[in-house]
């Protein structure tokens, strides 16, 4: 074997390597591999925070309400709220896929994407 | 010289496992992705949400090879919900149609015109008052009125919160009178013959426009399909895999660490509706009362925190789950064992748990 074939190795592994990490980074943005808790307002989409960062942000929702989000520990939840019934407030920390937490007054949904699978479609409250 | 040539071959054959060992991890790699895109595109799980209709959050989860297939179910159940919400309104009038609402107004006044839809729902809530011995009554809007307006005022504004008295209950219960609720089928009309009366189809509307529109998806061919209407559910076939869909019944206490008391299996056209005092409900010097009411005491019922309904018919599962709320555990035993394939479990405020006999058929352990 010749120092060239050393190189072409070392190159070729390099290659592969690069390849290697390439094809996971764009996976991961491309089918958002990473859980993230989305926010919609009236339906609309109003921002995404994903699970690993903690956050504390407010809300504004019109007619000066608002819902203060909280991400920490992988679980996101309502930390306080403008509502009058405070259900949101109550619900528990989510975490699971497709978990959601419902402000009705505000009109205020926050639903779990890509979250990891506990196995249930759907829950009664 | 040979030892560093000795050293370049170790060097050498140690790169080319390497190389090897990289090739097949990168082709297993490449399996693997091959594989989760394939089943992925036969067919995806979707939800969507919205809080459109009966005043609360519903969620529509199906089986599609794609997003534009799955909305297209979607919205056809929307408009199908959104049909039967604006049908059973009772708070508000919609253009060109004659509603709940309609008919309340027209309390003591004339016969109103109506459709099938809403023929067939007074039909059903005057069997689910026959069946439930009067603990379901659609005909206590009078006194759900007084009690609504409390609450909302109350939630409005908390310090001020503050009861009804019973005497103002009392005679509003004056014009809760089933028997005054006159269904003509030949005229298609609906006439209140006491002019203070009104419908409230609460306890029943929700549960039965999701069996109508479970149906409805029956016919159109569709299939594998969840539906939850302020958590009242029902599965039309099961996840697309062929296993059952599963689902968790809210824990009663919120701020509990489980956020669920029990998950069970549901077959198809099988479903699950909980009642409750944690959702609806608004307090009173520290004292929780919730939205539904016992027709004999007129005060929200404290026996229980939760009871939930495992059958075959989200109509029935709503209403027997506010019967059973009203009644005590033994009546309620009793009640459920004498209906066929009816199952329910309630939970105290301590979080005792009880169960109907088969209820524990269908937990997931």
């Amino acid at each position: 074997m010749k120092k060239n074939d050393i190189i072409l190795i070392i190159c070729i592994l390099v290659v592969a390597g690069l390849v290697i990490a390439m094809t996971r980074f764009t996976n991961q943005t491309k089918n958002g591999d990473e859980a993230v808790a989305v926010v919609t307002i009236d339906g609309i989409e109003y921002a995404r925070y994903p699970l690993d960062k903690d956050v504390t942000e407010t809300i504004e929702i019109s007619d000066n309400n608002y819902n203060v989000i909280s991400i920490h520990d992988g679980q996101c939840e309502i930390s306080d709220a403008s509502c009058p019934d405070q259900i949101c407030v109550y619900h528990n920390p989510i975490e699971n896929n497709g978990q959601t937490i419902v402000c009705l007054p505000n009109r205020l949904v926050v639903t779990i994407e890509n979250g990891s699978d506990n196995d249930i479609d759907g829950a009664t409250y | 010289m040979g030892n560093v040539m000795k050293r370049f071959r170790i060097i050498s054959v140690v790169l080319v496992a390497v190389l090897i060992a990289f090739i097949f991890v990168v082709l297993h790699m490449n399996k693997n992705i091959g594989e989760d895109i394939s089943s992925d595109m036969a067919y995806d799980k979707y939800t969507i949400n919205f809080l459109d209709v009966f005043d609360t959050s519903t969620d529509i989860t199906g089986f599609a090879a794609s997003q534009n297939d799955f909305n297209k179910e979607a919205n056809l159940i929307k408009e199908q919900l959104t049909y039967y919400n604006n049908l059973y309104d009772i708070y508000n009038d919609y253009d060109g149609l004659n509603n709940i609402k309609t008919i309340n107004d027209n309390a003591g006044i004339q016969a109103v015109e109506v459709g099938p839809e809403i023929i067939d729902l007074l039909e059903f809530g005057k069997d689910m008052y026959d069946l439930t011995d009067g603990n379901v009554n659609i005909a206590m809007g009078s006194v759900l009125r007084i009690w609504h307006e409390y609450r909302e005022y109350g939630i409005a504004n908390p310090s001020n919160a503050s009861l009804p008295e019973l005497a103002e209950l009392e005679a509003a219960k004056e014009h809760t009178d089933i028997n005054k609720v006159i269904i003509d089928k030949e005229a298609m009309t609906v006439y209140l013959e006491d002019a203070d009366m009104s419908l409230d189809v609460g306890s029943i509307a929700k549960g039965y426009a999701v069996q109508q529109v479970l149906e409805y998806c029956r016919n159109e061919g569709m299939n594998n399909i969840l539906f939850s209407v302020g958590g009242n559910i029902a599965g039309l076939g099961g996840r697309v895999d062929g296993t059952n869909f599963k689902i968790a019944i809210q824990n009663p206490n919120l701020e509990s660490a489980d956020p669920y008391i029990e998950r069970v299996e549901i077959e198809d056209g099988q479903c699950v509706v909980s009642s409750g005092d944690y959702q609806r409900y608004y307090e009173v010097d520290g004292k929780r009362y919730c939205h539904i009411i016992n027709p004999d005491t007129l005060y929200p019922p404290e026996t229980f925190a939760g009871v939930s309904i495992l059958t075959d018919d989200s109509a029935k599962a709503d209403a027997l789950s506010t019967a059973l709320f009203n009644m005590t555990l033994e009546e309620g035993q009793k009640f459920i064992e004498s209906l066929d394939n009816v199952e329910a479990m309630w939970v105290y405020h301590d979080g005792t748990v009880a169960y109907s006999k088969h209820f524990k058929d269908y937990v997931i352990d």
